[in-house]
């Protein structure tokens, strides 16, 4: 295989136009959609955040402004809502640790905020005792998406002994199917997002044998499709965002190797929007955030050069992981 | 914030029509502000009740607006405290009038959510909103009422996935209301026979329906304990489902969804990991039989299919499975077999370059 680089015939990174773009996003409060969309404005915030990190301009957000907004979305009992207003979370509470762990700011949250403590007991009393998985707020919607997010924050707050570990791993490998895969529930279909929520929460929990290794890596080969993206479940049309979640769960079962690298480096590059910048499921389709941030984190993955190299379990800078993690 | 399959356009707005937005945006903000600020005074009215309801037709991903509601119908639309009503179920008439009228509000709710979840199929918060609400009826309803109920959801989900068959929500959401309908809180008994059936309508209709065969695998293990299933019975089960799924690969022998639900009838024949086998009792020779013929069977697809990457796949994973089977070395006579078929994926699928030197190391 050739070395990773954009293809001398074929397109290249945007970089400025995907700053641009991110940087762009809290400015179009003339736009109805900017309103609509404020119940995932802290989830908006890490993926703008993040891609910059991938596209080496961690900077270009002021840090200040940054955490000013994070602790102004954070309730009494210490988990955070999408934005000011807005009911807390467990899944944008994992956003407001994954910003705060990039900007080095969790001296902050206890100086300014309710505190490191505060916001594990909030992740750690979403654990359903009984079945080891988490819901997602106190209205008790359970997914293996909300056991990975609390895995991800907690190990972050380095408070990962508040939960039951050994507990939430027996409900990921209970959501194991016959392929190899994993379903967002015991019983559901195999499903690449999930997949990713499964594996990443292994891997933090230190239990990657529990991973079927060469079942796994078969299934989320074929994920790969002639265009060279990635799709989520066979049969299924490629997107930008499944070939984050296959891609980092092939890094974290050590097989990227069991796809073409460049195909999808071709594809991801595809995406982007060349002139205003952002990336979009689909060659051709309108960008978003979401995907910015996954085809950046996809590409840093997949070493394409001048990126920051990024870490498959949490989608955030590898450097930032080792810091914060102290490994 | 996240589109998907919306085409890039030029998106140019003349004054006038960014004008209308702000106008638009205004009577937005201001129905939001309405229910922040009733909402800060700590009274869940009906007042505010209507006012999510204006909210969430325009926005139903706006969860904090979904919990918001809820605490209106618990404060002031339904009836006291779910365990209150239980506990007094035998009690006199007043009882019987709050039983009916949280029906009605229940009914009403469910209707609610019906043309949002039609236009938003994919939204979580609303099939999550949904599902409270069949708890509620459960807590608050007489039986064959909340039973009624969640026999109607089951027909719900069966006309979402008529529209979507592979809707990932719709799927598990079908699961999670089976359990219920099986489940003592609703005088249920086990439905595994219907949803098997269901799967085979689901397959019928489009062979492709991965989502469908994959339920199927998961219901066969019900299926057959309740019929009491034998040795014997389950052998020409396992027989029935391979002709099956060989049936149709003889016509479509590019369709994953085949051959994933083929691999999961072969991990059943020669065991996967510590788990349950639909066929448990199979000696090792037996394996041995079973999986030959198999790689046989998908060999005669080659006589009219070369160049489909799928049967070598097939047949190389199978080859090894056979030679962990019959404890064979690499000298044996399936490893010159092996190396065809692996020569065969690395030029019908380069893509997997990697993979396929990967099988062959391990292989040797």
């Amino acid at each position: 295989m050739a070395e990773a680089t954009g293809n001398s015939e074929g397109p290249k990174l945007a970089t400025d136009a995907h700053v641009k773009y991110v940087l762009s996003l809290d400015t179009k409060t003339d736009e109805l959609d900017y309103w609509m969309t404020e119940h995932l404005r802290l989830n908006g915030a890490y993926w703008g955040l993040s891609a910059l990190h991938f596209l080496s301009r961690p900077e270009a957000l002021p840090r200040k402004d940054t955490i000013d907004f994070v602790l102004s979305c954070q309730h009494e009992n210490g988990g955070f809502g999408a934005a000011p207003g807005h009911d807390a979370h467990l899944l944008s509470t994992v956003s407001a640790v994954q910003i705060l762990a990039m900007v080095d700011g969790f001296d902050e949250l206890e100086a300014r905020g309710k505190g490191k403590a505060v916001v594990g007991k909030f992740l750690a009393d979403l654990q359903n005792p009984e079945s080891g998985s988490f819901f997602g707020d106190e209205w008790g919607e359970e997914d293996t998406r909300f056991l990975y997010a609390a895995l991800n924050a907690l190990s972050l707050l380095g408070l990962l002994s508040l939960v039951d570990v050994d507990k939430a791993v027996a409900h990921v490998v209970s959501c194991t199917n016959f392929d190899g895969g994993y379903g967002a529930k015991p019983g559901a279909e195999s499903h690449a997002a999930q997949v990713f929520t499964c594996v990443a929460a292994l891997a933090i929990a230190g239990r990657l044998d529990l991973v079927e290794h060469e079942k796994l890596g078969r299934w989320l080969s074929e994920r790969q499709l002639p265009g060279g993206g990635l799709n989520g479940r066979p049969e299924k049309q490629e997107d930008v965002c499944y070939s984050w979640w296959v891609l980092s769960s092939l890094a974290i079962i050590d097989r990227v190797h069991w796809i073409e690298k460049q195909a999808l480096i071709n594809f991801i590059l595809n995406c982007q929007d060349p002139d205003n910048g952002g990336f979009s499921d689909r060659p051709g389709n309108m960008v978003d955030v979401w995907h910015t941030c996954f085809g950046a984190a996809g590409l840093s993955l997949l070493g394409y050069p001048g990126m920051e190299p990024v870490d498959p379990r949490y989608c955030m800078p590898k450097k930032i992981v080792a810091r914060v993690l102290g490994e | 914030m996240a589109s998907h399959g919306v085409t890039r356009t030029v998106r140019t707005r003349t004054e006038e029509q960014r004008l209308q937005d702000l106008e638009k945006i205004k009577k937005y903000r201001h129905l939001e502000i309405q229910i922040r600020t009733q909402v800060a005074t700590g009274t869940y009215t009906l007042d505010l009740f209507e006012l999510t309801t204006k909210l969430l037709r325009q926005n139903p991903e706006y969860y904090t607006i979904w919990n918001i509601r809820r605490r209106c119908l618990i404060s002031c639309r339904l009836s006291g405290a779910a365990d209150q009503t239980a506990s007094a179920a035998q009690d006199g008439t007043s009882d019987t009038k709050n039983q009916d009228s949280d029906s009605q509000v229940l009914q009403s709710e469910i209707a609610f959510t019906m043309p949002l979840l039609l236009e938003f199929p994919k939204c979580y918060w609303i099939w999550n909103f949904r599902q409270w609400l069949l708890a509620q009826a459960i807590q608050r309803l007489p039986l064959p009422v909340a039973r009624k109920i969640w026999e109607t959801e089951l027909g719900l989900v069966s006309k979402m996935l008529n529209k979507d068959q592979r809707n990932y929500h719709a799927w598990g959401y079908r699961r999670l209301v089976v359990v219920q309908l099986e489940s003592s809180e609703l005088d249920g008994k086990s439905m595994a026979e219907d949803e098997f059936a269901y799967t085979t309508k689901m397959i019928r209709q489009s062979l492709s329906n991965f989502s469908a065969w994959h339920n199927r695998s998961q219901l066969i293990p019900k299926v057959l304990e309740q019929r009491g299933a034998d040795d014997k019975a389950r052998a020409a089960f396992l027989g029935e489902e391979l002709d099956l799924v060989r049936d149709a690969l003889n016509v479509g022998p590019e369709d994953q969804s085949l051959w994933y639900y083929h691999q999961f009838l072969v991990s059943q024949i020669v065991g996967d990991g510590n788990k349950p086998s639909i066929t448990p009792a199979l000696t090792v020779d037996e394996k041995i039989t079973y999986l030959k013929h198999e790689i046989d069977e998908i060999k005669d697809l080659l006589e009219d299919y070369d160049n489909i990457k799928w049967i070598y796949e097939a047949l190389s994973e199978y080859t090894v499975a056979l030679e962990r089977l019959q404890r064979t070395d690499s000298n044996g006579a399936e490893a010159g077999d092996l190396q065809v078929f692996l020569s065969k994926l690395r030029t019908l699928d380069p893509m997997r370059t990697g993979r396929w030197n990967d099988v062959e190391q391990l292989a040797s």
